[in-house]
């Protein structure tokens, strides 16, 4: 599943940090409790889950990484 | 000492003494938790583990050597040789919990769950699950509880040859941290549930399977994700909360193909219960007496399949 995400274009993977968790781990079962994710793989973006179940297209996943990251921006910007 | 064996636990298997056991860990240069386990003199045994433990090896293990009690030997004596074959890497570290694997052929196996030390419900389910014919009985812990029956309870399956594994309340027990207005329990019968497996292998009709109490082997110093079996536990107590969380049982399927086993059997939960999950049996053994009502598990396979029963007896 990470490896769907580490092949995303250059201009995304400077937006994020990639984290995966071994489902086989306490750590993993932990954080995946703690998103309430019920199936694998799971995606979440920013402690969202978002995808469940299923690998996203690369266009799809990019996407909805540029929106989040532009909405963080525009939510920093009016912030300060 | 070779630096890779700090933290290990060890056991020893002593020879002409008392005990049949040496238990110990090794953290750094530090000899830790010594324990000798099944016989001898109770409190000299204590005595000689409270001094050593927490103490560089290199102050005492010259002391130990030769110290003679019986057959030319002595527990400081046996400790002394347990130390050496850590050094010279002929004594291997002990796993973190303790596996027992019954080689008998399997057919039908009798499920006994939470005894709690209650002796007569145990000799009542004995009476009933011997008309079933079964291979084996195991008990899935605990067979001790907030009971004065406890050792009385312990001779009789040590009598019965029923395969018993350690609960929580029998770990803490053979720890001496049960909860204090428990009825007190003399060493050597609490050695008895410090040598129970904690966790059993068997193979029901060629179908593999493992029983664990529940998540307090998880607790366990050294436990890893990667011990035999760490994965069913971490499925089953961690993510589905001892099967009583369904929502998550997608992903439980996803993870089953990894699975060494066919058959997971647990009891922390006291709820009987039998789950088939990604091609999986999963079984949660329920407590053997409540409300008056006692009830054991029976075990069997059909044409391949397992099958699992709830029996009562009235």
């Amino acid at each position: 599943m990470a490896e769907s995400v580490k092949v995303l274009p250059e201009d995304i993977q400077q937006l994020m940090d990639v984290y995966e968790w071994d489902m086989r781990t306490r750590e993993g079962v932990q954080r995946f409790r703690a998103l309430k994710a019920r199936s694998l793989p799971s995606v979440a973006l920013d402690g969202d889950l978002v995808y469940e179940s299923q690998i996203p297209m690369q266009e799809e996943i990019a996407e909805e990484i540029r929106l989040r990251y532009h909405q963080k921006n525009r939510d920093d910007d009016h912030a300060s | 000492m070779p630096e890779n064996l700090a933290g290990k636990r060890y056991i020893y298997k002593a020879r002409g003494v008392c005990p049949a056991e040496i238990h110990f860990r090794i953290d750094g240069d530090v000899l830790v938790d010594l324990r000798f386990v099944g016989g001898g003199c109770p409190g000299n045994s204590l005595l000689v583990s409270r001094l050593l433990s927490g103490r560089p090896i290199d102050e005492f293990q010259d002391v130990l050597q030769g110290i003679d009690c019986r057959e030319n030997t002595s527990c400081p004596d046996q400790l002394a040789l347990a130390l050496k074959a850590v050094n010279n890497q002929s004594l291997e570290p002990a796993d973190t919990f303790r596996i027992h694997e019954d080689r008998r052929k399997i057919g039908r196996a009798a499920l006994i769950g939470d005894l709690s030390g209650d002796g007569q419900a145990l000799e009542r389910l004995l009476n009933a699950t011997t008309a079933a014919a079964p291979d084996a009985v195991y008990c899935v812990g605990n067979i001790t509880g907030n009971s004065p029956q406890n050792k009385e309870m312990i001779r009789m399956i040590l009598k019965t040859g029923i395969l018993a594994l350690q609960g929580k309340a029998d770990w803490r027990y053979a720890q001496g941290t049960e909860p204090p207005d428990w009825p007190e329990m003399a060493s050597q019968t609490r050695d008895h549930l410090v040598r129970l497996p904690q966790v059993l292998r068997f193979d029901l009709a060629g179908k593999k399977a493992v029983a664990f109490y529940g998540d307090y082997i998880q607790q366990l110093t050294g436990y890893s994700d990667y011990d035999p079996y760490a994965l069913e536990m971490n499925m089953i107590c961690g993510l589905t909360d001892f099967m009583r969380d369904e929502a998550v049982f997608p992903a439980l399927e996803a993870m089953t193909p990894q699975f060494e086993v066919d058959l997971v059997l647990f009891g922390q939960t006291r709820q009987w219960g039998h789950w088939r999950v990604g091609g999986k049996n999963i079984i949660g053994v329920g407590p053997a007496s409540e409300g008056g009502r006692l009830s054991w598990g029976l075990l069997t396979s059909e044409n391949g399949d397992i099958r699992f029963n709830t029996m009562t007896v009235d």
